[in-house]
């Protein structure tokens, strides 16, 4: 087993990482950039290593600097989490050279699978259900708009070495397609470094249901049941829960042999999640390899016991996989909702600022998957996400009243979070009969706003905010807040008496 | 003492009074006795009828974020409010519109030129923040008046990028 281990990421999941690294007996090496001195990691890890300017360019994405951390520190392994560099080939087949061990896939089948285009080909080869759609990179933008026009609007714009939604854009028009394309390429290019994008046909209102492997180096695979993710705004997962309300154990089988068989067809080993799109005919389609832990591997967790970070570390190590497919079952039910720093009321624009306060919800069966503390600034560089909150109970609607309850013991301070937010969706009868597609956040929460607040809370508030005003200050001293009138007032009591009136 | 607060744009009136036993505290019509306690200095109990409600606060500058079971409120001090328009909405004086930044990023492209014809909805620039493109878009038919920014720049929530000047 490794000794120490050094983590090329920041926020919730480097601290996720770095937990189960201490569980299991193994230093951590942390990495930050200019703003991230004060971040949770690099309090949390043994170690700490500056890797340069914000930008992540100049910094999570920069290798040499990474690879340099890990040769000084004696890190014999680095794990990339997810986003960065976590499904950059490159990197994995510069750290296979520099005999530092990557916590993920092999470099060949992370290449392959990270090439959307090519791994497409692989899977249609290999019998998996693809979606229609570009099968290379044009050269010429002509190209696209001849694919387009084939595929019939409207089609989906992707970044072949995308994830996350970025670069992503829906297309319904000839005249929105170029614009698109422009947007999709430089978002794909500062997102992974490479503007190649290549079209699909969108297939409307499907269900997002992915299903989480494992594969030892030893070519024992097992699949880790499903996760539907389909609560998404801008393409970006979230609200993920497990079991999907969309598959019976028949299909459930069937799509989880062929995430298998895409394992298999692609050489691939570690953690890795087999994406399908579900058609409102439950037709699945094969739409990627994450190779990477995926953000909502909590859900997994929850449902099957396993640790998923524990089970990448050992398999990167050389361990066997310690059980098969008949010891695996999915046990009650497991949400996940996505905490980010954005403003559900203005197009979910991200928001920055600090957070002046933070409370955690805490109960039996939640679990917080936590990057920030109170005090801290949230930059803009990044991925705007803060924190996960995960639940787990035995059914889905105890599950939902779980979540509910957790997600109002939860306050977050000083800037804007899509919690009140995830409250209304997780509320919303549609979601509670399970009745959830891509397009739920657009067919039911178009202009969304809060609801409107509670008189009685208001009241509490303000009086509050009032003792507040009297009692405290940044060293207890009296500060004067709020616009105080004495109720009483001097002017009133003083009889006749007028200002600039001498006699 | 009576306190006036600003809540989403709402004045609102409360009177807390000390008094034997706690604070008496009268709102609109209503008025209770609560025992209230300072847990931490983030953290009051209010005590109310045998029921003890937590109430979550913090300051910054002239603003009180508190949290009560669930829901948030921003109570801000009258007067002292932000004289600037909201981030990401336009200032509108005689024909003419400030386009402002929405959220702190990087200016990545702007699509017009000044003294440029717009449509309403038009993208006049694309800001980047947390690794998303956002649109900035024209609310209004005309021209483009001055533009403030250049491509690269780094700009602040509510920093003027264009402006426009309305259809007449």
């Amino acid at each position: 087993m490794f000794k120490k281990i050094l983590i090329a990421n920041r926020g919730e999941i480097a601290v996720r990482v770095i937990k189960a690294c201490r569980e299991m007996g193994i230093s951590t090496v942390a990495v930050y950039s200019d703003v991230d001195r004060k971040s949770l990691h690099v309090q949390m890890a043994d170690e700490a290593v500056p890797i340069g300017p914000a930008p992540a360019i100049e910094s999570y994405l920069n290798m040499d600097r990474i690879i340099a951390a890990a040769r000084a520190t004696g890190a014999e392994a680095i794990h990339p989490g997810y986003g960065f560099l976590a499904e950059n080939s490159d990197f994995a087949r510069r750290l296979e050279k520099e005999k530092i061990v990557f916590i993920g896939p092999n470099s060949t089948a992370l290449e392959l699978v990270g090439d959307k285009v090519r791994a497409r080909q692989t899977m249609e080869k290999a019998g998996v259900p693809i979606i229609p759609g570009m099968n290379s990179i044009p050269k010429d933008i002509s190209e696209y708009e001849v694919a387009a026009k084939k595929l019939g609007y409207p089609v989906m714009i992707k970044a072949s070495a995308g994830g996350g939604g970025k670069g992503m854009r829906i297309v319904c028009s000839e005249q929105e397609l170029r614009p698109g394309l422009e947007a999709g390429r430089r978002e794909a290019k500062s997102a992974f470094g490479d503007e190649s994008v290549y079209l699909e046909k969108y297939i409307e209102e499907p269900r997002h249901v992915e299903f989480q492997v494992l594969a030892d180096n030893y070519g024992n695979t097992v699949h880790l049941f499903e996760r539907e993710c389909s609560i998404q705004r801008r393409h970006q997962k979230i609200v993920e829960e497990s079991p999907s309300q969309a598959l019976d154990p028949a299909l459930r089988a069937k799509m989880g042999e062929t995430a298998k068989k895409v394992v298999r067809a692609a050489g691939y080993n570690n953690a890795g999640t087999v994406e399908f799109l579900l058609d409102k005919n439950k037709n699945f389609f094969f739409l990627e390899v994450n190779a990477r832990l995926q953000v909502e591997h909590p859900v997994t967790e929850f449902c099957t016991g396993v640790d998923l970070v524990r089970q990448q570390i050992r398999i990167a190590a050389g361990e066997k996989l310690s059980f098969s497919q008949k010891d695996l079952e999915q046990r009650g039910h497991a949400l996940e909702c996505r905490i980010y720093a954005e403003d559900a009321t203005k197009n979910f624009l991200p928001s920055s600022g600090k957070i002046l306060f933070l409370k955690e919800p805490k109960g039996p069966g939640v679990r917080h998957d936590c990057g920030v503390y109170s005090g801290w600034e949230v930059p803009i560089y990044y991925d705007p996400i803060l924190a996960k909150l995960i639940v787990w109970a035995e059914d889905r609607d105890a599950a939902c009243d779980r979540m509910l309850a957790a997600l109002n013991d939860y306050a977050i301070l000083g800037i804007s979070t899509s919690i009140s937010f995830l409250k209304d969706v997780v509320n919303h009868p549609e979601f509670r009969a399970g009745r959830t597609n891509t397009g739920f956040i657009k067919n039911h929460f178009e202009n969304w706003g809060e609801k409107e607040k509670s008189e009685d809370k208001l009241r509490l508030a303000l009086a509050a905010a009032a003792f507040d005003s009297i009692n405290s200050g940044p060293s207890g001293k009296k500060v004067v807040g709020g616009t105080q009138k004495a109720t009483v007032s001097p002017w009133q009591t003083l009889g006749h008496w007028r200002l600039g009136e001498g006699r | 003492m009576e306190f006036e607060f600003l809540v989403d744009k709402e004045l609102r009136k409360i009177v807390l009074e000390k008094k034997e036993g706690g604070y008496c505290i009268a709102y609109g019509e209503n008025q209770v006795t609560a025992d209230i306690q300072s847990i931490s200095p983030h953290v009051l109990s209010l005590m109310i009828d045998g029921r003890s409600y937590l109430v979550y606060i913090a300051r910054d500058k002239e603003k009180k974020y508190i949290f009560i079971d669930g829901q948030q409120f921003i109570v801000q001090e009258p007067g002292r409010e932000t004289k600037s328009f909201h981030a990401g909405e336009e200032k509108a004086q005689e024909g003419k519109l400030l386009i402002t930044a929405p959220m702190p990023g990087k200016v990545i492209k702007i699509h017009v030129v000044e003294q440029q014809e717009v449509r309403k909805n038009q993208t006049l620039a694309i800001v980047e923040a947390m690794k998303m493109e956002n649109d900035i878009k024209s609310s209004v038919e005309g021209f483009v008046k001055k533009i403030f920014v250049s491509v690269g720049e780094l700009v602040d929530s509510e920093k003027p990028l264009i402006e426009l000047e309305t259809k007449k």
